[in-house]
């Protein structure tokens, strides 16, 4: 079953969280993870409800090689 | 300002010199000064002073600004935050004075004073603010109409030749194109979602001004197909002297229409009788050698577009790629939607199998070039190979042999598997 | 105050909006052109308007000042418009041909050279290196002005057998796309990390210091203990993105590093098709602040070339022409075990198979 709006972004905000310091996830990784789940969730639902969790300040771009979705943290590289 | 005994040796020379230009600012400003600290112990260490930083940005983005910080925070305080940001700059790298001006005062208020004139992929590239002055600087670039170009496995700012804004060679309107394409993906040149970069260059005709066929993953590069024209009358002036070789680009007086011309012609599909240029243009490969050579006597066809090539980038990872020939053809007509619409469907294939890190071109090497054409529903073309293949490892899928018992040929749709 | 609404995504402005009024009124009418001088282009329309425009070499590395100067030179004499080339180089219009003289006085008195028109060598283009780059072995601005010094008089001269591309990246990550040049001037690493584990674990990420290798050679230290990361040095490349990433893996070498010359590329598609520069000399001392070990092996491949090639050849098609055996011997360069291919597939394509060679 597909979820509502406001249930996506949080199940995906956990992803993110929980992935937290053991795997970067690409933003195509949380969708294919909800798809798993969730088969017949909107492709485009997916991709707005990130730029929610972005706009909000409760993820951020992050890029090491490659771009990521990380939760906010101070980057290694700031600290002397 | 700190001593640079090393730097002050680029001061000489009759090339303009990037060090006076920097020192000027670095005398007014203590973070440009820190800047050009650090430069030259990077000259005197032989090594650089420089860690890459990968999360600061702007909300909301996760493109148009490198985090980037010095290894020497207590030395060069001024530079212990130095980002980038990348601003998207304007098809054809044109300006207005006014607007440069605007641009150059936020720069001052808000970072180094220190630019590029332009990066690698086109952009305006500001060189070196601290992470406070990120968010005010994007809203006054913002407010005065600026946004922020591509970075990260996003799309990135397109860039295309001057065009038909000044050159008649333009196949198609290369301008417009770029600006339509750079509108059309607005958000994935911001919100990085792709495998790695993709990037897209506009070269308005084979002469490849912005080198679109080796720098961007999608190359698309203008053509005509119809007749190359002829003012035989000019041939004649060519012949004659009184018009200079190639518009007057080399230190020749006069043109060899038979050695010069005819004889390099790529497919020698030219004849030359002293009077007359006749031109087979059904043989002719579209190389632009005999045109470059005389541009008020011959000027490419009316049947324009361009072709579509795609797969290039720079060495890492399977070593350096030129673009291959997709699409030989496609009329180029705004709002372009046929370029739209490919690019989104290729995006889609190569983000549905894509490895981290994977470009486009390293993504058809490893599943095989008949994996995107039937994704993106394009038909096999001799036009897209150099040569077939020399071996005999080619194999059947199911939809050929269904093609084959319907009496089609096997480059047909119906025997596409999607 | 309330604050305003914040704006995305709204790109670039419209170019329409910085064009010369004489580009508009002709946009896409354009019938030919001519080149009257170096550096001074003429555009015919098919109107009968022309527009001159007058290119003038930047260093692509430039401050808010020299942006501004080149505003000031452009509100003078070229009604407010003016432009960058791929290249990097400035172009100013002008639609009277008499204005000439006082522009290329004012442009002389600042020390900017008008050129980079047909068979020149024009603008480097180049990437950041040592002012701003985290991975470069070498710098960029600073070897560009030294081999422009050199080269100099063919920036404003069109005394070439055809147009010469050089590009510079400082690394092999070659940000500049520098691998279809007639001259590409690429710095190289020869060095793979040596991890420091001791500092590791205190200094670095290990998720990001794994995921910045592009070759994945970096994997968790076997005994977990450490916290720290081994590396199969045979699939590092000394690309130098683990090196920032993580300060406890330096690869960087002072005097290991150094420069690559490769020759031959190109982008048009005139006569030949597009090529890939291929490697000339795999090794130059990096020797700030003016190179002259580069500045001398560059002038050296330009001088034989200019001596040796044909009407039209770019360098690569003179190269081709003459085989790649007689270009080493030309120009003195020796031949090593770094010039045979050994990179994965691409490499079978570059052995030779005919008994087409010289001696």
């Amino acid at each position: 079953m597909a979820l509502p709006k406001e249930e996506l972004v949080e199940y995906i905000y956990k992803m993110v969280e929980a992935a937290q310091g053991k795997k970067q996830l690409k933003a195509k990784d949380i969708e294919k993870a909800v798809l798993k789940e969730h088969p017949d969730q909107n492709k485009n639902d997916i991709k707005f409800a990130i730029k929610e969790l972005i706009d909000g300040g409760r993820c951020v771009y992050t890029y090491f090689g490659g771009s990521f979705i990380e939760i906010p943290r101070v980057e290694g590289a700031a600290k002397h | 300002m700190h001593k640079t005994p090393l730097l002050d040796q680029l001061e000489s020379g009759p090339w303009p010199s990037f060090v006076t230009d920097l020192k000027r600012v670095a005398a007014r400003k203590p973070q440009t000064a820190d800047l050009l600290g650090v430069l030259e112990r990077s000259y005197k260490d032989k090594i650089t002073h420089w860690k890459h930083g990968g999360i600061v940005g702007v909300l909301g983005y996760g493109s148009g600004i490198i985090g980037r910080y010095t290894d020497l925070p207590d030395e060069f305080p001024g530079v212990e935050h130095f980002h980038t940001i990348r601003v998207n700059h304007p098809s054809g790298w044109v300006y207005s004075t006014k607007a440069l001006r605007e641009l150059m005062d936020i720069w001052d208020e808000h970072g180094s004073s220190v630019l590029n004139m332009h990066g690698s992929t086109g952009d305006i590239i500001f060189l070196g603010t601290r992470t406070e002055e990120l968010e005010p600087c994007f809203a006054k670039l913002t407010s005065k109409g600026w946004d922020l170009g591509g970075s990260g496995s996003a799309f990135r700012s397109p860039s295309c030749c001057i065009g038909p804004a000044r050159c008649e060679w333009a196949m198609y309107d290369t301008m417009e194109a770029c600006y339509e394409l750079t509108q059309e993906f607005q958000f994935d040149l911001h919100r990085p979602s792709y495998p790695y970069k993709y990037k897209l260059k506009l070269s308005g005709c084979p002469n490849d001004c912005v080198a679109a066929v080796a720098r961007a993953d999608c190359s698309v590069i203008g053509v005509w197909k119809d007749d190359i024209r002829i003012d035989q009358s000019a041939v004649q002036a060519y012949a004659g002297g009184e018009l200079k070789p190639r518009g007057g680009a080399t230190k020749w007086d006069k043109l060899d229409i038979q050695k010069d011309v005819v004889e390099l012609c790529p497919t020698q599909c030219m004849s030359w009788d002293g009077k007359t240029l006749k031109i087979n243009n059904r043989e002719c490969n579209h190389c632009m050698h005999c045109i470059n050579l005389m541009p008020q006597a011959l000027r490419p066809g009316t049947e324009r577009g361009a072709a579509f090539l795609l797969g290039s980038h720079a060495p890492i990872l399977e070593g350096a790629q030129m673009s291959w020939v997709i699409v030989p053809f496609m009329e180029m007509e705004k709002p372009f939607d046929n370029l739209k619409e490919l690019m989104s469907n290729i995006a889609e294939w190569w983000s549905e199998h894509g490895k981290n890190r994977e470009r486009v071109g390293e993504l058809i090497l490893r599943l095989g070039m008949r994996s995107l054409l039937e994704a993106i529903g394009v038909e096999p073309a001799p036009q897209q190979v150099r040569i077939p293949r020399a071996n005999p490892f080619f194999f059947w899928h199911q939809s050929d042999f269904d093609a084959e018992a319907k009496g089609r040929r096997y480059d047909t749709r119906q025997g596409f598997i999607r | 105050m309330t604050e305003p609404e914040r704006k995305t995504d709204i790109g670039p402005p419209h170019y329409g909006q910085f064009l010369h009024p004489v580009m508009k009124a002709n946009y896409g009418k354009w019938k030919y052109h001519e080149i009257l001088e170096p550096g001074v282009l003429m555009h015919v329309s098919e109107t009968g308007d022309k527009l001159y425009s007058v290119r003038v070499g930047s260093g692509r590395l430039v401050s808010t000042d020299f942006v501004r100067e080149a505003c000031d030179l452009a509100d003078k004499y070229s009604d407010g418009y003016f432009r960058f080339t791929s290249r990097h180089n400035m172009e100013f219009f002008l639609t009277d041909l008499s204005k000439l003289p006082a522009l290329k006085a004012d442009l002389a008195a600042k020390g900017w050279p008008i050129g980079g028109t047909g068979h020149s060598v024009t603008s480097i283009v180049h990437t950041q290196g040592w002012v701003h780059c985290h991975t470069p072995a070498i710098d960029a601005s600073g070897i560009v002005k030294a081999v422009m010094d050199d080269l100099f008089e063919y920036f404003g001269k069109h005394d070439l057998p055809a147009q010469v591309r050089i590009a510079l990246a400082c690394c092999l990550n070659m940000c500049g796309a520098v691998h279809c040049s007639d001259i590409a001037i690429c710095g190289v690493h020869r060095t793979p990390p040596k991890v420091m584990h001791d500092k590791l674990r205190h200094l670095c990420e290990i998720p990001t210091t794994i995921a910045s290798c592009p070759t994945g050679a970096i994997r968790p230290h076997p005994d977990k203990s450490l916290k720290s990361v081994i590396v199969n040095e045979e699939r590092c490349m000394y690309c130098g993105n683990c090196y920032t990433m993580c300060p406890a893996m330096p690869c960087f070498d002072a005097e290991k590093g150094g420069v690559a010359i490769l020759v031959g590329g190109k982008v048009s598609n005139s006569k030949t098709p597009p090529a890939f520069s291929r490697l000339a000399i795999p090794w130059i001392p990096n020797n700030p602040p003016r190179w002259p070990e580069v500045v001398a092996a560059i002038r050296k491949i330009l001088t034989k070339y200019a001596e040796g090639a044909n009407k039209w050849e770019r360098v690569g098609e003179w190269i081709e022409r003459i085989g790649w055996e007689r270009f080493f011997e030309v120009c003195d360069i020796p031949f090593t075990f770094q010039h045979i291919d050994d990179y994965k597939f691409q490499a079978y394509d570059t052995y030779r198979t005919s008994m087409h060679f010289k001696f």
